[in-house]
C-alpha cells in the first residue's frame, strides 16, 4: 500500500526576500514531516533559478532520510514545466521527455560530493553553461575573471558547509537587461553556526547574532577552517568584483542576510530561519562595468 | 627551477589541491636555497583557494625577503596576480602575527557592543 505522505504545495517564488521566506518555510515543513513528500505546483506561476536550486536541494533531502519524493508533473502549468524540462530539473528528477535547447535557462546542476575532477566540471559549467553560450555577450577575459570569483562560491560550499547531500545550483540569463544570474544553495550547518563553532571558547561569541557572524564573514582574513592555509580572501574578492561589476550579492544563511549592492554591505537577522546556505548572485555582462586594476610585476611578490 | 603551471595543473589555478601540488614542487627548492620561476603562460582562471596552498602557506617559514629574490613569475594575467596579491598580503599579516585572533577578538568586541 502506497504510503501517504505530505503534498507540498509550492508557489510562484520570484527572488525577493519575501519569496526566500516562502522557500524556508517550505524548507521547515519539509524538517517536521516524517513521510514521504509529494510536490505540487498547482498554486505555482513562476519559478526564479533559486528556486529551483532549493527545490532540487530538498527534494534529495528529504530522500537523504530515506523518504520517498514524487513531483506531480500534472499539477506544473506549461510554463513552469517548460523552464523545469529546459533547464534540466525535471529529467533529474524523472521526467523524461526533455526539451531540445535550453532557452535562456542555465541548466540546474547538482554536486554530491567534492570528487576529483569536479571542480573542472563546475569550471566547465561556468564557462560553457552559464557563459559561453551565444547569447551571452562577454569577453573571454571577463569571461575567465567571472569563473574564477564564481568559483569562489563552490570552493566555501564545498569545504565549509559540511553538507551531507551536496551543492545546487542553477541559473539564468536575462538578456534584455543583460544580466547573469546564478544560485547555488547547501544544507549543511550553515555559516552562523560554523563561526560560532569555530571561535565557541571566545567570551562574545554567544552574543552574536547571524547577521553579525555574515558580517565576519565578508572580512579580510576570515575563515572558519581550522589549518591555517585558508585565510578568507574568496567572499572579499567575490564582494569587490560584484561592486566593480555594479552587481548583486545576497547570502541567506540560518537567519542570517548579506546584501552586497552599489558599493554598500547590509546585514540583516531574519524572522525566517533554514539550516544551510544559500548565495544568490547577479552580474552584468558588460565589459564598461569592469576595469582590471593593472598589477604590475615589478612590484616585489612578497 | 621553471615550473610551467599549465603542464602541472591544466589551465585554471582555482582549488587548494592544485595549489598544494605547486606548493610541493616548489618548497624544497625555495627551502634549499633555488631560485623557482613560475609560469602561468595560458592559464585563464584564478582563484584565492589555489594561491592559499600554492603561495600563502610559502610565508610560514619562508621570509618575504627570501621569496622576493628566489621566486620570480612570468605570464600571469592581471586577474591571476590581483588574486596573488591579496593572498599575500593576508599571509604576511597573518605569519607575522601569530595570535592573528587579536584582530578577530577587535571584530567580534567592536561587533558585540555594536548592537
Amino acid at each position: 500500500m502506497k504510503q501517504q505522505g505530505v503534498r507540498l504545495q509550492i508557489p510562484t517564488i520570484n527572488d525577493t526576500p519575501s519569496d526566500f521566506d516562502d522557500l524556508f518555510e517550505l524548507w521547515g515543513i519539509v524538517q517536521g514531516c516524517s513521510s514521504n513528500v509529494t510536490f505540487d505546483f498547482s498554486r505555482c506561476e513562476f519559478l526564479r533559478p533559486n528556486a529551483v536550486a532549493f527545490l532540487g536541494g530538498l527534494a534529495r533531502l528529504v530522500e537523504h532520510r530515506n523518504r520517498c519524493v514524487e513531483f506531480d508533473w500534472d499539477t506544473a502549468n506549461h510554463r513552469i514545466l517548460a523552464i523545469l524540462r529546459q533547464n534540466g530539473f525535471a529529467g533529474a528528477f524523472g521526467y523524461i521527455r526533455t526539451l531540445g535547447g535550453p532557452g535562456s535557462s542555465i541548466p540546474y546542476r547538482e554536486d554530491r560530493t567534492y570528487a576529483t575532477g569536479v571542480e573542472n566540471d563546475i569550471i566547465n559549467y561556468l564557462k560553457f553553461n552559464w557563459l559561453g553560450t551565444g547569447w551571452v555577450r562577454v569577453s573571454s577575459k571577463l569571461r575567465d575573471v567571472i569563473v574564477g570569483r564564481v568559483w569562489e562560491i563552490y570552493d566555501n560550499a564545498f569545504l565549509h558547509s559540511e553538507s551531507s547531500i551536496g551543492v545546487f545550483s542553477c541559473g539564468q540569463f536575462f538578456w534584455r537587461m543583460g544580466l547573469l544570474k546564478l544560485a547555488v544553495v547547501d544544507f549543511g550547518i550553515g555559516i552562523p553556526a560554523n563561526f560560532r563553532r569555530h571561535l565557541k571558547a571566545h567570551p562574545f561569541v554567544e552574543q552574536l547574532t547571524s547577521a553579525q557572524c555574515l558580517r565576519w564573514a565578508f572580512q579580510q582574513g576570515s575563515t572558519t577552517k581550522p589549518d591555517t592555509t585558508r585565510r578568507g580572501n574568496g567572499l572579499v574578492l567575490l564582494k569587490e568584483f560584484v561592486n566593480v561589476n555594479h552587481g548583486r550579492l545576497e547570502i541567506y544563511s540560518q537567519n542570517g542576510y548579506a546584501l552586497i549592492e552599489g558599493g554598500k554591505e547590509k546585514f540583516n537577522n531574519r524572522r525566517k530561519f533554514f539550516q544551510g546556505t544559500l548565495v544568490n548572485i547577479t552580474l552584468r555582462c558588460d565589459e564598461r562595468c569592469y576595469h582590471l586594476a593593472d598589477e604590475n610585476l615589478a612590484d616585489p611578490l612578497f | 627551477m621553471n615550473v610551467e603551471i599549465k603542464t602541472l595543473v591544466g589551465y585554471s589555478c582555482v582549488t587548494s589541491e592544485d595549489g598544494q601540488r605547486v606548493y610541493n614542487e616548489i618548497y624544497p627548492k625555495l627551502k634549499s636555497g633555488e631560485s623557482v620561476c613560475l609560469n602561468f603562460s595560458g592559464v585563464r582562471a584564478f582563484a584565492s583557494p589555489f594561491f592559499n596552498f600554492a603561495i600563502g602557506q610559502l610565508l610560514k617559514d619562508l621570509e618575504p625577503e627570501v621569496l622576493n629574490r628566489l621566486l620570480k613569475v612570468e605570464k600571469i594575467k592581471s586577474d591571476g596576480l590581483l588574486v596573488w596579491r591579496r593572498v599575500v598580503k593576508n599571509a604576511k599579516e597573518y605569519y607575522k602575527n601569530p595570535e592573528a585572533k587579536k584582530a578577530i577578538d577587535e571584530i567580534l568586541k567592536q561587533q558585540a557592543e555594536d548592537e
